[in-house]
């Protein structure tokens, strides 16, 4: 039987371009985009990218290491404003088990110079599988493939 | 222009009742709606609950004071989706809340049963957004401390 245990925890990520806001946006709502920066690292065999992007829609993608652990995540959207702000829920699966349920808010705001990108991740970490400093170092990773692609 | 606040909150109760019997509050559809949904002063147009991972719960309800506390006539609406379901043990959900159609929050809840001193301890936690024109934080804290004092006297009377 597996011992049930649970993890909360909130990271914020922070961000400034020098773009305008809706290119930013873009980047999220735009699947052709998003599928350009949003995945594992470059050497993991991966799913296709799907993303219906709107209130309801659904976001997937999984991949892993040659023959080694599948992670699979998976997104269901739950608020837009465009140019603004995107919320959705998101289940992280490593191969059958489910490791996190988290709520991601993305805040899209303009500068005088651009957009700052607020990122606030809240998530609840199942049964030991993982903890929120893994997660927060993964998803700065993601955020760096996003500089990359906006930066290009 | 937007606005979003972030915040999270967890109550703790004990439940005389056993974890089975906690647990049936929240799975079974008759009972969910004795004790989550059905109050005094709330006129509930709808209900529906598909309780299974990756199902979905919508309940629509009116305030019957609605026109004189917010000046217009008001339906509120939730919306939740369960991402987990461990029997007897665990049930994470998803959930919005909607006033006359415009979304005001999304939350994550996570509630935990546990067995304890002849009953049950149930964790509740919530982490939340939530936008412009909407609650804050500590009404909704105050609403789930009711609710899960709704559900005390539900299982004390169907006992």
């Amino acid at each position: 039987m597996t011992k049930r245990t649970t993890t909360h925890a909130t990271f914020v990520i922070e961000r400034e371009y020098p773009h305008p806001p809706a290119k930013v946006f873009a980047a999220f709502a735009d699947p052709k985009k998003k599928a350009r920066w949003f995945g594992g690292p470059d050497d993991w065999e991966k799913s296709n990218h799907q993303l219906d992007f709107r209130v309801g829609g659904k976001e997937s993608i999984s991949g892993g290491p040659a023959g080694g652990t599948v992670h699979a995540y998976n997104a269901e959207i739950w608020d837009i404003v465009d140019n603004e702000r995107i919320v959705l829920a998101y289940e992280m699966h490593l191969d059958a088990a489910r490791i996190s349920v988290s709520l991601a808010t993305t805040e899209i705001k303009p500068t005088a110079t651009g957009t700052r990108l607020i990122y606030t991740e809240q998530g609840v970490y199942l049964d030991g599988y993982d903890d929120a400093g893994q997660r927060e170092e993964g998803t700065q990773q993601l955020f760096g493939q996003l500089d990359a692609f906006l930066n290009t | 222009m937007t606005t979003t606040t972030h915040a999270s909150f967890v109550i703790e109760r004990h439940y005389s009742a056993s974890p089975p019997r906690v647990y049936a509050a929240w799975s079974d559809p008759e009972a969910k709606r004795a004790w989550f949904v059905e109050g005094e002063g709330w006129d509930i147009q709808s209900f529906d609950i598909d309780f299974r991972e990756g199902g979905s719960e919508k309940s629509v309800y009116g305030f019957r004071r609605g026109e004189e506390v917010f000046g217009e006539k008001t339906a509120f609406s939730n919306e939740t989706v369960f991402n987990e379901i461990v029997e007897n043990e665990r049930i994470v959900f998803t959930y919005s809340m909607a006033r006359n159609g415009r979304r005001f929050s999304v939350s994550l809840a996570t509630v935990e049963i546990k067995p304890a001193d002849k009953g049950s301890r149930l964790i509740f936690t919530e982490h939340g957004a939530f936008f412009e024109g909407g609650d804050n934080v500590t009404m909704r804290e105050q609403g789930w401390q009711e609710l899960l004092g709704k559900l005390d006297t539900f299982l004390a009377e169907s006992a």
